[in-house]
């Protein structure tokens, strides 16, 4: 039989009515935004390890994906944000393959992330991949080598993509645009620091 | 339009595949072509765009940005096939997702209503190995019929890579732990597929951390390069110039860095289907490899 508990105690009984643990330093806001973001409910993971073990970027760093999922759980924003392990995840989605509670820590990564840039947190090499796809259409563009390999196979010296119909990079340059990416990624790049 | 296909696509090329490795463009065009498959330009296309860097950063940008791709194809009435995980990431599972989540539609649409295009959801991606498996569009028989230079004597190990099959439960693939398909599709050149250690690893590209920490990303692929040596493969092949570029380029880098010498041709399983059907290596511009791919095209027909 169910027993209502009752400690006496109202300032406890306050507390105890949010079931979710608080630190100092948590941030209720981000477990939900990263819940929202990566459509996965961090507060089943019961920690197991699994993730960690999958993981091919763990035997080679101090990048855990299982303490990610508890940062996710307690809302410890700023520790998992500025962590540089947060780069660490080849998204190569086995943790979320085997994850007994059915989860996807990798979907977690990349909410982090997404939050991680809203703070300006992010590793030079996406911006410039971004920044090469918003002038040419390509995150690896063509060049002289390649061109002329692609003559003797018979093929155009460039592909029928965006690099043979430039006219269509303006089209691409306004989706950016529509959400300041550019912006954001020249801005963040001329500002220095990794 | 030519008739005597009987299935025709719109060929979404990505980036690596056309202006790095412009073999498996030509390889997969001519293959598919034999086989009754027509691979039209997807004019206009761009990159797709990378999910790594660009889902990393901003996930609205980058459904917004496949989505354009997806609609350059509606516009064309074709479904899509394409010949790398990572498009097949960013191309396919942005189509699933669009088709399935109407708010997310509808945020996409307003993007896009800019650029005067809409996504309807009327086509579907496809990756062009699940097609050559497929019974109903060809088929192992089919592929192994097609071959005149049949790849005997030579032991092939596969990399299915991660974004093609993972996550599973989001995939119509099955089990993502020991796969069989692609080995089908090797043996189906006369070649005998070989499994190693950790088979289904990652290579340790994707994610950005390629970009982000080489080292890392490499210290991940040598330790596939060590699993693949000790089955004594004589290639590897994979269905992603990604993967492609990383256990290729990555074994000059392998050796600067770690000291280590594979010398493990690298092929895509175009490239090897072009081999299989007679291409000769300069058709397939085996020359851009950064590994010699010549010891394994010398070794094929000589039996042991």
């Amino acid at each position: 039989m169910a027993v209502e508990k009752n400690y006496g105690n109202s300032e406890l009984e306050k507390k105890l009515e949010d079931r979710y643990y608080y630190t100092s330093d948590s941030n209720k806001d981000f477990s939900e935004k990263v819940r929202d973001i990566s459509g996965t409910a961090s507060h089943m993971c019961f920690q197991c390890g699994t993730c960690t073990g999958s993981c091919p970027s763990a035997p080679r760093s101090s990048y855990r994906i299982r303490v990610f999922m508890r940062r996710a759980v307690l809302g410890l924003e700023d520790e998992a944000l500025t962590d540089p392990d947060l780069w660490l995840c080849t998204t190569c989605y086995s943790c979320t393959d085997r994850c007994p509670r059915d989860l996807a820590p990798t979907d977690v990564i990349m909410a982090m992330r997404n939050l991680a840039f809203k703070r300006d947190i992010v590793p030079r090499n996406f911006l410039k991949t971004a920044q090469l796809i918003y002038t040419t259409g390509h995150g690896v563009p063509n060049n002289d080598v390649n061109r002329a390999a692609r003559v003797k196979l018979g093929l155009t010296a460039d592909p029928p993509t965006t690099h043979m119909y430039p006219e269509y990079i303006e089209g691409i340059q306004k989706i950016m645009d529509y959400y300041k990416l550019k912006e954001n990624a020249d801005r963040i790049l001329s500002e220095g620091g990794n | 339009m030519a008739k005597e296909f009987e299935h025709s696509y719109a060929f979404f090329l990505g980036c690596i595949a056309p202006n790095r490795y412009p073999g498996c463009e030509a390889a997969s065009i001519r293959t598919s072509a034999k086989l009754g498959i027509e691979l039209v330009p997807l004019n206009g296309a761009s990159c797709c765009p990378a999910p790594g860097a660009f889902g990393s950063i901003d996930l609205n940008v980058w459904y917004a940005m496949a989505a354009r791709n997806l609609v350059l194809a509606e516009q064309m009435k074709k479904d899509i096939t394409l010949i790398c995980n990572g498009c097949y990431k960013s191309i396919w599972e942005v189509n699933h997702k669009l088709k399935h989540n109407d708010e997310l539609r509808d945020g996409v649409n307003e993007v896009l209503a800019e650029i005067d295009m809409e996504f309807k959801g009327s086509i579907d991606v496809w990756h062009l190995a699940e097609l050559l498996y497929d019974e109903k569009i060809c088929g192992v028989k089919k592929v192994a019929d097609s071959v005149t230079r049949p790849l005997s004597g030579t032991k092939i190990a596969v990399h299915y890579g991660c974004h093609l099959m993972k996550p599973q439960k989001e995939r119509h693939f099955g089990d993502s732990e020991n796969p069989m398909w692609l080995e089908e599709l090797v043996e189906a050149l006369g070649a005998e597929p070989v499994l190693y250690r950790n088979r289904m690893q990652c290579c340790g590209a994707g994610g950005g951390v390629r970009g982000y920490d080489i080292l890392h990303s490499l210290d991940i692929t040598n330790e596939k390069m060590i699993n693949l040596r000790e089955v004594g493969a004589d290639a590897l092949t994979e269905v992603c110039p990604f993967c492609q570029l990383q256990f290729d380029r990555g074994q000059i880098e392998i050796q600067e860095n770690f000291g280590q010498v594979y010398n493990l041709p690298v092929l895509h399983y175009n490239e090897l289907l072009g081999l299989a059907q007679g291409m000769t290596p300069a058709e397939l511009a085996l020359d851009l490899h950064a590994i010699d791919c010549s010891p394994f095209v010398e070794k094929i027909g000589k039996e042991e």
